[in-house]
């Protein structure tokens, strides 16, 4: 692909070879992926195609088979204070017994370190951080009373007082309502406006053009990667969806392409 | 509930605790003998530990996994009464190792095989229980006389606990509080969210091969008083009634750690007013009848608490219809 | 019961004779191998069900608290001046209701909201035990309800209890006074009322008859009664009540196979088909709760679950339909009924002796443990499903461990070739290609071993697959098909389109 070659010191994430597979069963094949620093990129493909599973390998919380991942150059091991991460909403149980405020301190967790307990600092961080996500006043709210987008909000709070130089997300707009999208949307640009990086796994083609500015199309393998404007063409997604994209989404998405 | 009101009411809980022996021995004319206020003790004790652990079996949607432990520490117990003779720290440390055994047996069915977990647990559970019922048929049939009361071990047997045992108890509940009190963050993080747990370098296969342990710990101890079969009662009921009451982690463990003291110790007490009432059983009534108290009466969350929302609830709707009319 | 009983004979002495049978019932192992193998038919096909359902652990919860439904109905009964026998019609009744009881008290908690099934599972059965045992300790007295009967049970005495049928000579004997073999003594009326000695003028007399009374064929027999022998069957009632079981339990699976293969596998298409999947597992429930109050007398109440999950995950690994689950895990669970008295008796599969590894122990471990193995037969057929389950886990062709760890070695090695074969065609003609095709650094990229990346391009070079073209691994023709045709099968496999992003 003939997308223009970044120095390999400004590469947030470099992925070489990566191959990951269920019992044998190839989910990713040979991906290489180089996302530059500070670029908001969508992850986009069929279900099935391992969007999830590209950002689980890339943490290491499943095994690769084959390929090495680099975060800012280093390995994920001495990267991990670098990457922040947004799990699915489904994975957790909403029902545990804990707070709003509790789950976002959560994210600072992984600083604090062995033994020692979140204190007042911690605190302020966490406020501040759902002050971002409009949740302040939910703070003390116990997390089972959140409608979904609430609950969307409460995990970005906690990516965000994780204070990370590149985002891993991993479906964060499935199923919310329209104000929680917008607010998404504008902690993802305030982020990349710091200069952050920030990967998401989207469903969503025809937001794709406005949300993104980088893209990658992934099918099992990548099929396209590079900036939204050379990437989102017809040709790529019917390569990412077979023919189904072009009578799914018809002539918006050649105009939005276009 | 408020936070204060859930401080006040375990407040509430530990005095009735302390007041137990005397209350009881006013109103109803207890003998405060030595076994009674051991096995109360004893009862008590285990009912906090047992609380507290449970909370985490609970939340991790884990309820059964006690059950299949307990049952699988029978062998061990006839194992090690086998090489060791009777002596209580053979028979625990060889429960232990049957118990921990079944938890790595469950783990690899699951993991080599597509057999659920409710299945993997039976299995484990059946054949662990029926080599311990094989050992202990064995051992009846040897000349040496010394074996009876190991089947105690099934059933549970309150009166034999003694001195040593409620020393055993608090020490290990006191090492389980400190490490709970240590590793707060990383339990709760862990039981609530392991991917992001891992993802942000916590070592999730070492915490949880530690709370895990923990729970066996527990489990074993329990086998003497509550007895293999309801010892998954004892884990459980206390974290559940306990859940209702509260929507903090810290709260609910404190609070199923108190409710279970609480039905350990009173179980104990009703059982010495009558002496054909075996104590295993009546503790587990007593924290089962937490349990009803709890998801009937908890203000918010409870049955009685949700019926009465919704019918205020259908009351301002049918007067808010009513409103242009009117 | 009598009557099917004796039907049940009659047609068994068309083959064999009286004496016969008689002798092969007399023999313990015949009749706890057989009923061992009618409660292993009914928990297995029952428990497939449960398995595929995800409700194992409802067997083990329905098989404590059918103790509650016993003691209950033994209460009741002995309060009404019954007498109390554990294979009553109304002592099954009692089981039948606690298990359905179980059920109920375990959705009525997971349905408001506040308890997760499993939590709501492990909550009612304790209590349910527990209450049993409470009324046990507090209320009856009886050796058929003590603590290690209810736990384990002895298949081994089954055919000691049993009825007995009569078919020759069968007269009942009723002995009056008037009988020859009456035997009448005098006894003293009024000698207790009045506290006089019956050498007392006082003492009026009357005619007692010591062994007047109704007996039966079997019973006359014993006493001397009978001149001529009677000819009995003694049949052991667990076989009666085990066969009735099974035939409920097949006529079930038998008569509502198509509706239980549909709610097991789809409840709500099942539903909206008019079907009523509750029903069914109500149903179901009750046949749990029948077979084990059934086996109860035989293996005792915790035993008896692994009649209901062992064979059918034995047979969940060996087999994928349904039928064959059916056909598959009955056989299981008998050949652990088989076997397993001969493991109580010292015997593993009838070939390995027990003592030969108690033994072993000992010389190991110099202890000095008793060799002869004589044990509880329920848990050695337990025990022996167990050993049955293992060595399937580890053969079974399709689920195996050994299968799948060859199949893993053979598909690792075609992996690594796939995933090299593929680099290379990715990168083959690109700009990076001498970067990322060098022979002595590809295996950087991948970041395995050196050791490991020279093994598999030796084996691909030997295979055809790639040639070295200064320092530079190049696919051949050959190697380039390859990486097409795998190309297509695994997209097919993913099911998503076949374009090749390399091409133009």
């Amino acid at each position: 692909m003939p997308i223009a070659m970044p120095e390999p010191g400004q590469l947030a994430l470099a992925i070489d070879d990566l191959t990951v597979a269920y019992d044998q069963k190839p989910a990713l094949w040979d991906i290489d992926l180089e996302v530059p620093k500070g670029a908001l990129m969508a992850i986009v493909g069929p279900n099935g195609a391992g969007k999830s599973t590209l950002i689980k390998a890339a943490l290491n919380l499943i095994p690769r088979a084959a390929g090495s991942v680099l975060f800012h150059g280093q390995p994920y091991e001495a990267a991990r204070h670098l990457v922040g991460y947004v799990p699915q909403r489904g994975s957790v149980d909403w029902d545990f017994p804990t707070s709003v405020l509790d789950v976002v301190t959560m994210g600072l967790y992984g600083k604090l370190g062995w033994l020692r307990r979140p204190g007042r600092r911690e605190r302020a961080k966490a406020l501040a951080a759902l002050e971002q996500v409009d949740l302040v006043e939910l703070a003390g709210r116990q997390i089972s009373q959140l409608s979904g987008g609430q609950q969307q909000r409460t995990f970005l709070a906690r990516a965000l007082v994780q204070d990370a130089q590149i985002y891993f997300m991993d479906e964060p707009f499935a199923a919310v309502d329209a104000i929680t999208e917008a607010a998404i949307v504008n902690i993802l640009r305030e982020l990349n406006k710091r200069g952050r990086t920030v990967l998401v796994v989207h469903h969503d083609l025809q937001t794709v053009p406005e949300y993104f500015d980088w893209l990658t199309l992934l099918n099992v393998e990548v099929v396209a990667s590079g900036r939204t404007c050379q990437v989102f063409t017809l040709d790529n997604l019917q390569k990412t969806y077979g023919g189904r994209v072009a009578s799914l989404h018809g002539g918006q998405v050649l105009a939005a392409g276009g | 509930m408020t936070e204060r009101r859930v401080w006040q009411m375990i407040a509430a809980l530990l005095m009735l605790g302390v007041l137990l022996l005397p209350l009881s021995q006013a109103l109803f004319g207890l003998r405060l003998t030595y076994t009674v206020r051991v096995v109360a003790l004893g009862g008590s004790l285990l009912g906090a530990l047992s609380g507290a652990l449970g909370c985490f079996a609970v939340l991790r949607r884990e309820s059964l996994l006690g059950d299949a432990l307990s049952h699988a520490a029978l062998p061990g117990v006839a194992v090690g009464f086998l090489l060791a003779g009777r002596q209580l720290g053979a028979l625990l440390v060889g429960a232990g190792i049957a118990s921990w055994l079944g938890l790595r047996l469950v783990a690899a069915i699951l993991r080599t095989t597509r057999i659920k977990q409710d299945a993997a647990l039976g299995i484990v559970l059946a054949s662990f229980f029926a080599a311990g019922i094989a050992l202990l048929t064995y051992i009846q049939s040897l000349p040496d006389a010394s074996q009876a009361g190991l089947d105690s071990f099934i059933f549970g047997q309150a009166a034999a606990i003694i001195e040593s045992d409620i020393a055993l108890l608090g020490g290990i509940g006191l090492a389980v509080a400190v490490v709970l009190a240590l590793l707060w963050k990383e339990f709760k993080l862990l039981t609530f969210d392991a991917d992001f747990a891992s993802a942000g370098g916590l070592r999730g296969g070492l915490i949880n091969a530690l709370l895990s342990t923990l729970i066996v710990v527990t489990i074993v101890l329990g086998l003497q008083l509550a007895g293999v079969i309801l010892m998954v009662g004892m884990l459980i009921a206390p974290a559940i009634a306990a859940r209702q009451w509260t929507h903090s982690l810290e709260q609910m463990v404190v609070l199923a750690a108190a409710l279970g003291a609480f039905a350990g110790g009173s179980g104990a007490v009703i059982s010495a007013l009558d002496s054909d009432i075996p104590t295993g059983p009546m503790i587990i009534v007593v924290a089962f009848a937490l349990v009803l108290l709890s998801i009937t009466l908890a203000p918010g969350r409870g049955v009685i608490w949700s019926q009465l929302r919704q019918r205020e609830n259908r009351r301002n709707f049918r007067s808010r219809r009513l409103e242009p009319g009117a | 019961m009598m009557g099917l009983e004796r039907a049940l004979i009659e047609m068994l002495l068309q083959f064999v004779t009286r004496d016969e049978l008689n002798a092969f019932l007399r023999s313990p192992q015949h009749t706890a191998t057989l009923v061992g193998c009618l409660i292993a038919v009914c928990g297995a096909l029952l428990g497939t069900f449960l398995l595929l359902r995800g409700l194992s652990l409802t067997s083990d919860a329905i098989s404590h608290t059918v103790l509650l439904g016993i003691v209950i109905a033994f209460m009741l009964m002995t309060g009404a001046g019954l007498e109390g026998d554990t294979s009553s019609p109304w002592l099954i009744v009692g089981a039948a209701a606690a298990g359905v009881g179980t059920v109920l008290l375990t959705e009525a908690l997971h349905r408001s909201g506040l308890v997760r099934q499993d939590a709501a599972l492990g909550l009612a059965f304790p209590l349910l035990f527990a209450i049993a045992v409470i009324l046990v300790s507090r209320f009856v007295d009886d050796v058929h309800l003590d603590d290690d009967a209810v736990l384990v049970g002895e298949i081994g005495l089954a055919w000691a209890n049993t009825n007995s049928h009569c078919f020759e000579h069968c007269g009942v004997l009723r002995i009056t006074p008037e009988h020859p073999a009456a035997q009448q003594t005098r006894q003293c009326a009024n000698c207790r009322e009045l506290g006089i000695s019956p050498r007392d003028e006082r003492a009026e007399f009357k005619e007692v008859c010591g062994n007047c009374g109704v007996y039966s064929p079997a019973q006359a027999w014993s006493a001397g009664l009978l001149d001529e022998a009677p000819t009995l069957v003694f049949f052991p009632k667990s076989i009666t009540v085990m066969l009735v079981m099974t035939a409920l339990t097949v006529g079930f699976v038998a008569v509502f196979y198509k509706e239980l293969k549909l709610t097991t596998f789809d409840a709500a298409l099942a539903k909206s088909l008019g079907f009523r999947p509750a029903a069914l597992t109500y149903t179901l429930m009750v046949l749990v709760s029948l077979v084990a109050v059934g086996a109860f007398d035989a293996v005792g109440s915790i035993l008896v679950i692994a009649f209901f999950i062992i064979p059918p995950a034995a047979a969940y690994l060996l087999t994928d339909r349904l039928s064959g689950m059916l056909l598959l895990s009955p056989i299981i669970g008998g050949a652990g009924a088989f076997f397993g008295y001969d493991l109580a008796r010292g015997l593993l599969f009838g070939i390995f002796p027990v003592a030969e590894g108690i033994a072993a122990l000992n010389a190991i471990f110099g202890l000095q443990l008793r060799e002869a193995w004589d044990s509880s037969i329920s848990a050695s057929v337990v025990l022996t499903m167990f050993v049955i389950f293992v060595l399937v886990w580890i053969l079974s062709p399709r689920y195996g461990l050994l299968a799948s760890a060859i199949r893993r070695a053979n598909s690792r090695r075609r992996f690594e070739d796939q995933v090299v074969l593929a680099h290379i065609h990715n990168h083959q003609g690109t700009p990076s290609h001498a970067i990322e095709l060098q022979a002595a650094t590809l295996h950087l990229h991948f970041r395995w071993t050196p050791q490991k990346m020279s093994r598999v391009l030796m084996r691909l070079r030997a295979l055809g697959f790639l040639s070295l073209e200064a320092g530079s691994a190049i696919l051949t023709q050959r190697g380039d098909a390859h990486v097409h045709a795998f190309r297509k099968h695994m997209l097919v496999a993913h099911n998503i389109p076949d374009i090749d992003p390399t091409q133009p």
